[in-house]
């Protein structure tokens, strides 16, 4: 076992290259503070905890920590309240010798949505991380162009990842063909390292070894670096077949992190491949010190684990990536239908076979939308028999009738064109190109029919090929600057402005928490963050900036006319908190009902009342047909409502960033007749003057 | 003859000048009465008195404004002077003449001196007669056309400034730059000369660019003697209003200073000034010249800064006067040997200068050597928005100009707490840091010029804020549990 520093923050991407390849081990990256986080505690390990096992890591001899992306970000402002800039300064100081590597998809980055090239180089070049894992949920290699560049020209180190499942389309050959393209954009095997992303945890050792060793024969200086969950129960195995086969580093976490989704444990590994004839690069010590760590805390985060428990072979079928677990049990849960997940996960594995891409983001969020919004449409309708009707319906297209639509009988085809209806539109815009071409080819026709309707047949033509980083117009990045600052009132910091670009909505959110309560994320224990002071007498006990401060609960007041008074001690002096309490709030919801009454298709958050063209809409604009009026978020998804026809707007009875339920009253119009708008428009246009 | 001892004081007047004037009073053991208005019920100087007596409503005209209930006051309570402070009816003669009608002592100078000095005009006229150099003017212009005719005459250019003729405390000064801008600053400012003193009279005055304000504290007693208390620097200002203080003036070398305080003693003495009273002037750095501004016939704000370099206690002066005692010093014993520094902590936006009205939830001042804190507030109190937005003023003294700045320094930036109003600290540290503040190398132009680079010293990274926001989120956990978001 060798363990020195091989690799250190400030070497080119050449060097650290040439450091993996010398090394007579197989080196290590632990996930602990990201994956592992994201997989089984649903990205909610907070840097307060995480940052004491930094030390350790300074000493192991990792190739990297894997310590932000992917959800990270997102979950990090929206529910840690810390921002991925804080923490790269924090591990920066604490871990100078690791180097930082982030999961960043090709288009959506840390958003949710594909990015035009200008907004791609802006954010990349400003994020201070050495290793940069990017990957294409449909193994487009085009889209990895934008990210590639900006990396490689500011000499860090770009990892190109190929998306792996198992399925019968991901042959070798396949895999062979992306690993081509990517040599070819990156100009050669010399300055990059290639991911292999099996994120849902589903590659046998048998697989893993064959496809391994298939790059290995092809490009035998190309180093590759293999990330696996544990879903399938089978990391240990496929992970030891993969260094075999000749991966130069691997993905594991700390054994006390571990669950059943992340990744796999890192001392578990390291002995098993020692015994098993493969060297591993590693401190022993620092990761043992590590592991024991994480066990100071660990316990503080019960809550925040997956509801489901246990490893779940069904993976290599159903295919939801280790990632996305405990947040879809966790809305499964929420939304009162955790009941139905084994009917969904089912639902997938049918469905992965219609619409063929890899179920990592966005493509893991559309499939879970889609897939549990027709289980949950089924569930209302018709029950738990609805429920099995469906699963019957899509296991004897799939398997019996070989996805042959004109073999199934007529009613049956009926239903199966009403089946992708009320799909989400990221979904719609999937099956359209907008993200990209997909991997094995557009979905058949009647999926067309099924998402769009009588328009199935048009849409089919106007399907695109092109790479969104080609087709989407550029965006001017001092507007959407200035409309931050119009937002805050003040000129939003470099940083704000990138959290901003990535998540408009929640960036807010978090800058106003921020505002309000400080360093509070980054100070507090984990139980103090989460539940407060219990009783009277409960204190707190932090250094802050140089000097310690204590926080005591003294005693909180009952509750009068939505306000509630609060008395604690900081650092001994009485202070009185005046707390307005949500139930001062309360109010009727109205569901929309008639024709003129536009409902929220969905739970989520309205985050633009209008659209960027034109603005905010009020009550008494005009809207026209197809024009998009407002924008829900929810599950990390966009969700544009369109006037369904030429109106006027007679009432607006929500509020921006207000949540609404699903059917909850967006709009009420009026519908008007052609000339009517025209002229409506017209006047509009024309200013008008008081005498 | 009227009985000239003085019994007990009725204070006509709150906040922070109710509370200094009280305080020579308890330290001369004479009792005092306090008046009030209904939101200034439980106000500071309220309860520093011996006793007080509710005069009306919260509109100033009906409480600190109404003489009559005043003067009922005083009677109720037994009071036998009057002193009125700064501000409100401090300069007003009818009050000080209602005062003595009332067989009650006004402690302050007369009401005739203060009727001749209180108008612009005839101020400015009575400076001329006794040689003292005013700045070229014209008095009560009926038309714009009329400056302008005065402007040809006695070719001056703009800028000028337009005055109220019994103005005084920067209401109903307008500061004209070119001709566009005449006409209308012309109407603006006979229309705040009316709403605020009742009488559109105005002033014309050629403005000074670059000028220096510096007044000459003087104290002079009913037995013929004048004497001066050497000057002070009041060039900081911001809209016509002083913000930071300082005696001596670090603009004029002694030349200058002793020419300067000779010629207020000699216009107070012309006009047979008595009591405590100051004459200001506008010092023109650039050709070393000073003009007659106006005399304050009245105690003014910043004469705690004068009392920190002379040892006088002004208001102890100006009891003694009242009662027909002579000074108890002559002018060769006045020997400042102290340089101080005063600033006016309002209860304002330090960026915008917008009042901030409300309760101040916390007020922390560590006591530190050299340091003098005048406040007419108290933790808990309540400020109203009817009144003067002045809390407090802070004056620090040193052996020197550097040591009195580097107290201050240290008093804004550590050691004051103020929670629940904004207030001016934050600007009136960036004031004293800049680097001309430190030179003394500024005008009256000073904060208006340097705004966006003072605001964009503000100190945003206090300490003791961020630890109370931390506060605030576990208070708001611990009583509404966790939150669903997280």
């Amino acid at each position: 076992m060798t363990d020195s520093i091989f690799v250190k923050p400030g070497m080119t991407p050449k060097e650290i290259v040439a450091g993996v390849r010398r090394l007579p081990a197989v080196a290590l990256t632990s996930t602990g503070m990201r994956d592992a986080g994201q997989s089984d505690y649903k990205n909610r390990l907070r840097m307060h905890d995480l940052s004491t096992i930094a030390p350790s890591y300074n000493e192991m001899g990792l190739f990297s920590s894997e310590c932000h992306g992917g959800a990270r970000w997102h979950v990090g402002i929206m529910n840690r309240r810390e921002s991925p800039f804080e923490e790269i300064q924090q591990l920066r100081e604490k871990m100078p010798n690791v180097l930082l590597q982030t999961l960043v998809r090709e288009t959506n980055l840390w958003g949710y949505r594909p990015y035009p090239k200008n907004i791609i180089e802006h954010v990349v070049a400003e994020v201070d991380i050495d290793v940069w894992r990017c990957f294409s949920f449909l193994n487009d290699v085009r889209n990895m162009r934008t990210v590639a560049e900006v990396v490689m020209k500011r000499g860090r180190l770009f990892q190109p990842a190929i998306s792996f499942t198992q399925a019968d389309w991901t042959t070798n050959d396949y895999y062979l063909k992306l690993v081509r393209q990517i040599v070819d954009l990156c100009g050669g095997t010399d300055e990059i390292i290639l991911g292999i992303k099996d994120m849902a945890g589903v590659g046998s050792p048998k697989r893993i070894h064959s496809l391994i060793d298939a790059i290995r024969q092809a490009w035998p200086d190309l180093v590759l670096h293999y990330h696996r969950h544990a879903t399938d129960g089978l990391a240990l195995p496929a992970l030891l077949s993969a260094a075999q086969a000749g991966a130069g580093i691997i993905d594991v976490e700390e054994d006390s992190l571990t669950r059943f989704y992340g990744q796999a444990p890192l001392m578990s590994v390291a002995s098993y491949l020692e015994e098993s004839g493969v060297q591993v690069h590693l401190n022993r010590k620092a990761g043992e010190a590590a592991v024991q760590k994480v066990r100071e805390w660990i316990r503080h985060y019960e809550w925040a684990e997956s509801p489901f428990k246990g490893f779940d072979h069904g993976v290599v079928m159903h295919r939801m990536p280790g990632g996305a677990f405990p947040s879809s049990f966790e809305q499964a849960e929420k939304g009162g239908f955790l009941h139905l997940m084994p009917a969904i996960l089912k639902v997938m594995s049918l469905y992965n076979r219609i619409v063929r891409y890899f179920d990592v983001t966005p493509g893991s969020q559309i499939t879970w939308v889609t897939c549990s919004g027709i289980v949950n449409h089924y569930a209302k309708e018709r029950g738990m028999a609805g429920v099995s009707h469906v699963i019957d319906l899509l296991t004897r297209f799939v398997h019996e009738k070989e996805q042959d639509f004109e073999a199934m009988p007529p009613e049956e085809q009926e239903e199966l064109l009403q089946l992708f209806r009320a799909a989400p539109g990221d979904f719609k815009n999937l099956i359209m190109g907008g993200y990209g071409k997909l991997p094995m080819g557009w979905p058949a026709d009647w999926v067309y029919a099924s998402s769009f309707g009588e328009e199935g047949r048009e849409k089919v033509g106007r399907r695109s090929e092109d790479s969104p980083l080609d087709s989407i117009p550029e965006e001017d990045i001092a507007r959407l600057r200035s409309e931050l600052a119009v937002q805050l009132d003040r000129n939003p910091t470099e940083e704000e402005f990138i959290l901003f670009l990535m998540h408009p909505k929640d960036a807010l959110d978090f800058i106003r928490f921020r505002e309000k309560y400080g360093d509070a994320p980054l100070v507090l224990p984990p139980d103090v963050w989460r539940s407060g002071l219990k009783k009277a007498g409960d204190k707190v006990e932090f250094e802050y900036r140089g000097v310690p401060y204590s926080i005591e609960r003294v005693s909180i007041g009952a509750e009068h006319d939505g306000v509630i008074h609060a008395v604690m001690k900081v650092n001994n002096q009485i202070r009185v908190f005046k707390i307005e309490t949500p139930r001062a709030r309360k109010t009727e919801i109205r569901m929309a009902k008639g024709l003129a009454d536009i409902g929220a298709p969905i739970n989520g958050t309205v985050w633009r009342i209008g659209n960027p063209e034109r603005g905010k809409l009020r009550a008494g604009d005009i809207v026209h047909k197809g024009e998009e009026i407002a924008n829900l978020e929810a599950m990390k998804m966009e969700n544009a409502i369109f006037a369904p026809y030429d109106a006027q707007i007679t009432e607006i009875p929500v509020t921006l960033n207000q949540m609404v339920k699903q059917g909850q009253l967006l709009f009420v119009l009026e519908e008007v007749m052609h000339d009517a708008a025209a002229e409506s428009a017209e006047m509009l246009a024309l200013p008008t003057f008081k005498s | 003859m009227m009985d000239k001892t003085i019994k007990k004081v009725l204070v006509a007047n709150r906040g922070v000048p109710a509370v200094r004037i009280i305080q020579t009073c308890q330290d001369r053991k004479i009792p005092t009465t306090a008046v009030y208005s209904t939101p200034d019920r439980l106000a500071a100087h309220v309860f520093m008195a011996s006793d007080a007596v509710h005069i009306g409503e919260a509109p100033p005209v009906e409480s600190y404004l109404n003489m009559e209930r005043i003067i009922a006051a005083a009677r109720k309570s037994g009071a036998n002077a009057v002193h009125p402070g700064w501000g409100f009816l401090s300069e007003n003669a009818a009050f000080a003449r209602l005062v003595e009608d009332s067989g009650l002592i006004w402690i302050g100078p007369g009401p005739e001196v203060i009727h001749k000095m209180g108008d612009k005009i005839e101020s400015k006229m009575i400076a001329r007669q006794a040689d003292v150099p005013t700045i070229p003017g014209i008095n009560s212009p009926k038309t714009a056309g009329e400056i302008r005719q005065w402007m040809a005459a006695e070719d001056v250019a703009f800028p000028i400034i337009i005055k109220a003729s019994s103005g005084g405390g920067g209401k109903g000064m307008v500061k004209v730059s070119g001709e566009g801008e005449l006409e209308s600053a012309f109407g603006q400012a006979r229309s705040e000369a009316r709403k605020s003193f009742g009488n559109d009279e105005v002033l014309v005055e050629k403005y000074i660019e670059k000028g220096r304000h510096i007044e000459v504290q003087i104290i002079a007693d009913q037995h013929g003697n004048v004497i001066h208390l050497c000057e002070r620097e009041c060039t900081l200002q911001r809209r016509n209003q002083k913000v930071i203080e300082e005696a001596p003036s670090p603009s004029i070398d002694n030349a200058v200073r002793s020419s300067i305080c000779e010629t207020a003693v000699r216009l107070m003495r012309s006009i047979g000034y008595t009591s405590a009273g100051t004459v200001e002037f506008l010092f023109d750095s650039l050709t070393g010249k000073f003009y007659f501004l106006e005399v304050n016939t009245r105690l003014q704000v910043e004469h705690g800064i004068t009392e920190l370099v002379t040892g006088v206690d002004i208001v102890s002066s100006m009891l003694d006067i009242a009662q027909g005692k002579p000074l108890h010093f002559r002018q060769e014993d006045i020997r400042p040997n102290r340089w101080a520094v005063e600033v006016r902590l309002n209860a304002e936006d330090p960026a915008t200068f917008s009042p901030s009205f409300g309760n101040i939830s916390r007020l922390h001042l560590n006591l530190y050597p050299g340091v003098r804190v005048s406040q007419g507030v108290y933790e808990g109190s309540e400020i109203p928005p009817y009144y003067d937005s002045l809390i407090m003023l802070l004056m620090t003294a040193g052996p020197d100009r550097e040591t009195a700045i580097r107290k201050m320094d240290s008093i804004l930036c550590r050691n004051l707490r103020v929670e629940g109003v904004k207030t001016l600290a934050p600007l009136l540290l960036s004031i004293i840091r800049h680097g001309d503040f430190l030179k003394g190398d500024f005008s009256t132009c000073f904060i208006e010029e340097h705004m966006d680079e003072l605001v964009s010293m503000f100190t945003e990274d206090d300490s003791e804020e961020e630890a109370l926001k931390i506060a605030r989120y576990v208070a708001e956990i611990s009583a509404l549990g966790t939150p669903n978001w997280i």
